[in-house]
């Protein structure tokens, strides 16, 4: 008896955060549309989060492109189908290992720096204060985090498609003896403009899920720099869970349409 | 005037205010006492709608603010200003941008214009040239200061002071009475304070509410308070640890340890 309700509480309160993460998402939208709009925190969200993550984006992508390439050679070598290495790296980066590192690296660093600052601030009664000030804490602190992480994220992106294609290219010709000429013509031969579109369509998703999760976990932070702390675990956590729920069920979706 | 009508408000079950009654006239200082927890902060951020009242209204100037929009509210929160017990400086900004928040959000005054407003506020507060200072390099009273002439920069007409005093030396505790008084004097303003610091009360008050158990309990001027025989009152400000102020117990360490208290050393 006791396990049914422990276990319907637990329905319960998975519900309510669902609910409250949703709510936020659909009042950060609507304050996107509100007059006025600063650019000056737009800017500083912007460098923060996409300039800020340039060299940990790099770094992950090169290193995914190079570990590709060789695992993909491990089994192609046996069949004697290295030419289709480069498509390999191409296609798997772009639809969805870009995609989702960036969002993991992402989520990791900045949805934590989102969720660690608002928590602060809400425990040093800062929302208070803006909210005593005539401004909305979601306009002020939600609205250019949101807009940065979403077109910064689609930007980062690309970004390491680039970077892995790059790294599997260096394995390629350096390595496996492919031609510099093989490898660009079997990188952009089976790369359709759908590859490409689908994988930033899910970043765009990643995007709000970062974001909103962060902000919801730091907005309602409770008892000090403990409950930050717990804030910012669960933005991350919970962050990852929705990021790769939601690339299955992308990843499903683009694989029928 | 702030018309607070049987405002009730409960957090996870537990009552904190329970049917309060208080009314904040025209020009006064009200100074609200009482126990720590005991819903003094949480009355005063009724006033300012930062929490809604589970039951009962809240008026300002005769209108009730129970059904507000966040629009109608914004409005009304211009014409107020507060003070937070930590004073919650943004700090990612500098002081001549905190303090110039409001003017810069809410009004379309150039620049320079608020640039003038600040200074002039932290004159008020007697601060000066340190515009580009970050609050984390200030000490607990200029915080307090910086954040008075944040409260204070768009004129409000109503000033609401979350524990002024505390955590503030006895010289800097004083100064900030003065302060308060002064900018009472001179922007004619409805001010409302919470605290425990019966020094700051009798100073600052033109009007001291002792709050108990969710409710107003006694309300005069200072000396009606300083001299009233009820015996809560008088525990309350006396500072005693034994009378009808019960819920304060204390073991001895012999009787949480079931033995004496050993010898240092021993």
């Amino acid at each position: 008896m006791r396990a049914v309700v422990s276990v319907g509480r637990r329905a319960v309160d998975a519900v309510e955060y669902a609910g409250g993460v949703f709510t936020l998402l659909l009042k950060t939208l609507f304050w996107i549309a509100m007059p006025p709009f600063r650019s000056r925190q737009l800017v500083e969200q912007m460098v923060k989060i996409g300039v800020d993550s340039f060299l940990i984006s790099t770094l992950t992508a090169f290193f995914i492109g190079v570990v590709i390439a060789f695992q993909s050679a491990y089994q192609m070598q046996k069949v004697n189908a290295e030419m289709y290495i480069p498509s390999l790296v191409a296609i798997s980066m772009t639809r969805e290992i870009g995609p989702i590192l960036t969002a993991l690296v992402v989520a990791g660093r900045v949805g934590a720096s989102i969720a660690a600052e608002l928590g602060s601030m809400k425990v040093t009664e800062q929302i208070d204060a803006l909210e005593t000030l005539a401004t909305n804490p979601i306009k002020y602190l939600v609205t250019p985090r949101f807009i940065a992480l979403f077109t910064m994220l689609p930007l980062l992106t690309i970004y390491a498609d680039f970077v892995g294609i790059c790294g599997g290219y260096l394995v390629g010709v350096y390595k496996l003896g492919l031609s510099h000429t093989m490898y660009m013509k079997m990188t952009f031969l089976p790369l359709v403009l759908k590859d490409i579109f689908s994988g930033l369509f899910k970043t765009l998703i990643f995007a709000s899920i970062i974001c909103t999760v962060a902000c919801y976990e730091g907005m309602r932070v409770e008892g000090g720099a403990e409950g930050v702390g717990q804030a910012t675990t669960r933005a991350v956590v919970t962050s990852f869970i929705l990021i790769i729920v939601s690339d299955a069920v992308f990843t499903i979706m683009f694989y029928f349409l | 005037m702030i018309d607070v009508r049987k405002v009730s408000k409960s957090f996870r079950g537990k009552q904190i205010l329970n049917k309060i009654d208080l009314k904040v006239e025209k020009g006064e200082t009200l100074v609200i006492i009482g126990r720590s927890g005991c819903g003094k902060s949480v009355l005063l951020k009724h006033m300012i709608g930062l929490l809604k009242p589970d039951d009962g209204e809240i008026l300002v100037d005769g209108q009730s603010t129970t059904h507000y929009s966040g629009k109608q509210w914004n409005q009304l929160r211009m014409r107020f200003g507060m003070l937070f017990q930590f004073s919650a400086l943004f700090d990612s900004m500098t002081v001549g941008e905190n303090v110039g928040f409001g003017l810069l959000e809410h009004t379309t005054l150039s620049s320079r214009a608020i640039r003038e407003r600040v200074e002039e506020s932290l004159e008020l507060v007697g601060l000066k040239g340190i515009h580009e200072l970050k609050p984390s390099e200030l000490s607990g009273g200029m915080k307090k200061r910086v954040a008075l002439a944040r409260a204070i920069c768009m004129r409000p007409e109503f000033l609401l002071y979350d524990e002024p005093t505390t955590g503030l030396d006895p010289i800097m505790a004083d100064a900030i009475n003065d302060l308060i008084v002064s900018l009472h004097d001179k922007l004619h303003v409805t001010s409302v304070a919470v605290t425990h610091d019966m020094t700051s009360a009798y100073k600052i008050g033109t009007r001291i509410a002792m709050m108990y158990q969710g409710r107003i309990i006694r309300l005069g001027k200072p000396e009606e308070i300083r001299n009233t025989d009820d015996p809560i009152v008088r525990q309350f400000i006396t500072g005693s640890a034994t009378g009808p102020i019960s819920d304060i117990q204390f073991k001895s360490l012999e009787s949480v340890e079931g033995r004496p208290v050993p010898e240092p050393g021993a």
